[in-house]
């Protein structure tokens, strides 16, 4: 593991307008960590991941990406990035199946097909491979957008709430797989309300506010979320 | 995903492409026969709109040469067909900007701008479609100015090419503004644009009217052959070299901007498609910025008066809608003062209800904002009928001002300036009504029974709910129509004006949030 940190902000500060919804974060992540975001429904999680990932522009601040100012325009930084920020939309006539090949050959995935079918798999769908988003119930659209991130190499995952929508089984599994993967050098920045989720992915919690932004230790912030 | 392997090969964007369009085919009906029959019914359709088109200004043409000349028409037809063209123009210049002109759908979005694969060639199809459709709906705006201009069949042939390169040359160019700072300028400079060249000339008609002067404007003879072929030359030059450049900059677009786009066409698309075009200018709408000063409203006393504060609050920080306003006044004027059209009372008369109505949609703005999230108003302690009626407040003041005006210019040198200014403020509360009733439309019912036509299913009643609104304002300018044919407006005509709109107000007004 190196010192220098994968993804880090200084002073970066999101919203829309102009007008910041939450306090300016500062965060260094490094490789083969993971970063969970807590704080009330509204309180900016979403938009500081979108901030991140170059979706939105920032107000103020900066964030980098392997001491590069993130630009999701460039090849290199899609290349290394994956995430599930918009998890509702498909091409209404592509399968499933096709959608999760689509990622896993535009990314140059070795043996494209069986990874596809193990992803399906391990999220339940591969009854359903190939039917229609429009024929796929909330919860497997979920696990299908999921599927999306991780059947492709990345070097960041950024999930905005992944426990939405699962079952408990589910949930664990996706934990533990994504704590699997941390171990093994992946970085994970991800928004959650799941006290078992934190516990099991997060080396460190940032709790969103509106006067503060700050790093807490896993354990107080799911302490926390249980008191709630 | 960090633990799988890669192969030396990615996809690129042409890959991706193919491999979504296979796809998509593999479950829909592209057999030959069909797509055949699907561009025979397209070209069929032009054709059979062309030809009516045509046939129709032909017709104008000829009845309005016809017609004695009136002293006050002193507008060149050929001035006011080129500052309609360039009003179009850059309204499509400004529909284009909001639409992208480049976009990305949800799947899309969500599917392909995160791949490494080069955001030129994904979105090459995209650019394509924009550059294509702009240069169809300029070919369909050019045709009336081209007949106009001339009469041969080369020129309009050359006025029909050029108008089609000059839209690919504006889609062209606002790709590349797109892709750099950006498009946020661009409707409002269009709305600018669209404002100037329809108020500006029957501003100068009046003057000159005034003075007894006639407006000069060449007479367009037939450009040369050669000078036509270089017209076309350099325009196709310019568009090619737009092309090339957007192509080139699609690389640059960033999700935000694409997302953005497509989330505005998605919308437009969906109000298009259920007929509701409050929605579509819902989705049209340039986002609303922070007020430079907060609404103080110290005279504000009752909840009656704060529903008249909210009203004037969102008219004051719409600047778009006084260009509406500017432009609703001016409409009816540049067509009383246009040489052919003044002449001809009906249109006159036409021109007379577009610019209103455009007026009364300016200041029905507040009633369509309460009537798709009606929650302040139930905060309010008054009866829902109340706020209905006090919505009309500002209608009726405002549009007094701007229908007065109107008609003082569209009456000049026929009669009595001031009994036309009277005309058109009594015709102020019927077009307010009217504003009123249409932000208060009920939303089309899909849930019942619904009835075939050329367009798909409709539900039945659509006709009447898509006319409520203006049918009060059409019937309220009645009058004022009969004061055209009769060129002169006497003033038992003011006065039956005025019973007859304050009626119809009061008819709009209380059976406005009802059903039918």
């Amino acid at each position: 593991m190196t010192d220098e940190p994968l993804v880090a902000t200084d002073g970066l500060s999101v919203g829309y307008g102009g007008e910041p919804v939450c306090a300016p974060v500062s965060l260094a992540m490094l490789p083969g960590t993971a970063v969970g975001l807590v704080g009330p429904n509204g309180a900016g999680k979403s938009t500081v991941l979108q901030t991140m990932v170059g979706l939105l522009p920032a107000l103020a601040g900066t964030v980098t990406f392997a001491g590069q100012p993130v630009d999701e325009r460039s090849a290199d930084f899609r290349r290394a990035v994956a995430g599930v920020l918009d998890d509702d939309a498909f091409f209404p006539s592509l399968t499933g199946a096709e959608h999760l090949l689509l990622t896993a050959r535009a990314h140059g995935v070795v043996d494209a097909e069986q990874v596809v079918a193990d992803e399906l798999a391990a999220f339940g769908l591969t009854e359903r491979a190939g039917a229609l988003p429009s024929a796929l119930s909330s919860g497997q659209r979920r696990r299908l957008a999921l599927a999306g991130a991780l059947v492709r190499p990345a070097r960041l995952l950024v999930l905005d709430e992944p426990e939405r929508r699962l079952d408990t089984v589910m949930r664990r599994a996706l934990a533990d797989r994504l704590a699997a993967l941390v171990a093994a050098g992946a970085t994970v920045l991800f928004a959650s309300h799941d006290p078992a989720f934190l516990d099991t992915l997060a080396d460190a919690v940032l709790v969103v506010g509106d006067d503060e932004c700050r790093l807490v230790e896993p354990a107080d912030a799911v302490a926390e979320l249980r008191e709630d | 995903m960090a633990v799988l392997a890669r192969t030396a090969e990615e996809w690129d964007g042409a890959a991706v492409r193919r491999f979504t369009r296979r796809a998509t085919a593999a479950r829909a009906d592209t057999r030959w026969w069909t797509r055949l029959g699907d561009l025979t019914s397209g070209l069929t359709s032009a054709a059979i709109a062309v030809a009516v088109g045509g046939g129709l200004v032909s017709g104008l043409q000829e009845q309005i040469a016809a017609r004695p000349p009136v002293p006050a028409a002193v507008l060149p037809g050929g001035l006011t067909a080129t500052a309609v063209a360039v009003a179009v123009a850059a309204g499509l210049v400004a529909l284009f900007a909001r639409l992208g002109p480049v976009s990305a759908t949800p799947g899309v979005a969500a599917w392909w701008l995160p791949l490494p694969a080069g955001r030129r060639a994904l979105l090459r199809g995209e650019l394509r479609r924009g550059l294509g459709l702009a240069a169809a709906v300029a070919v369909g705006v050019a045709l009336p100015v081209a007949l106009t201009a001339t009469r041969t069949l080369g020129g309009v042939l050359t006025g029909l090419v050029a108008g089609g390169l000059l839209a690919v040359v504006a889609v062209g160019a606002l790709v590349v503004r797109q892709a750099g700072s950006g498009t946020r300028w661009v409707p409002a400079a269009a709305g600018g644009v669209v404002a100037a060249t329809l108020v500006l000339p029957p501003v100068v008609g009046c003057l000159a009217a005034a003075a007894g002067a006639r407006v000069a404007w060449p007479a367009g003879p037939a450009l040369p052959w050669g000078a036509a072929a270089a017209l076309l030359l350099v325009l196709g030059a310019g568009a090619v070299l737009a092309v090339v450049r957007a192509d080139r900059r699609l690389e640059q677009l960033s999700a935000a901007a694409l997302r953005a786009s497509g989330e505005t066409v998605q919308y437009a698309t969906a109000s298009v498609f259920s007929l509701d075009t409050r929605e579509i200018g819902r989705a049209l709408r340039s986002p609303v910025r922070r007020p430079r000063r907060a609404l103080h409203g110290r005279w504000v006393r009752r909840a009656e008066h704060a529903v008249v504060a909210g009203d004037l609050a969102v008219l004051a920080r719409s600047p778009w809608r006084w260009g509406q306003l500017a432009v609703g006044a001016a409409l009816p004027v540049l067509a009383a003062r246009t040489q052919g059209l003044g002449e001809l009372p009906a249109l006159v008369a036409v021109a007379v209800v577009l610019g209103w109505w455009t007026a009364a949609t300016a200041v029905g703005e507040p009633s369509r904002r309460a009537s798709s999230a009606p929650g302040a108003d139930r905060s309010l302690p008054l009866a829902a009928e109340v706020v209905v009626r006090c919505r009309a407040v500002v209608p009726v003041a405002v549009l007094a001002v701007v229908l007065g005006v109107s008609a003082l210019l569209v009456g000049q040198g026929a009669g009595s300036p001031v009994a036309w200014l009277a005309l058109g403020v009594a015709a102020a509360p019927a077009w307010a009504g009217a504003a009123v009733r249409a932000g208060y439309r009920p939303d089309l019912d899909w849930s019942g029974p619904v009835v075939s036509s050329p367009m798909g299913a409709l539900p039945t009643g659509v006709g009447a709910t898509l006319v409520r609104g203006p049918d009060v304002g059409v019937l309220g300018t009645v009058p004022v129509g009969l004061a055209l044919l009769l060129g002169a407006v006497p003033w038992w005509l003011v006065a039956v004006q005025l019973g007859w709109s304050a009626a119809l107000a009061a008819f709009a007004v209380l059976t406005s949030g009802q059903p039918d």
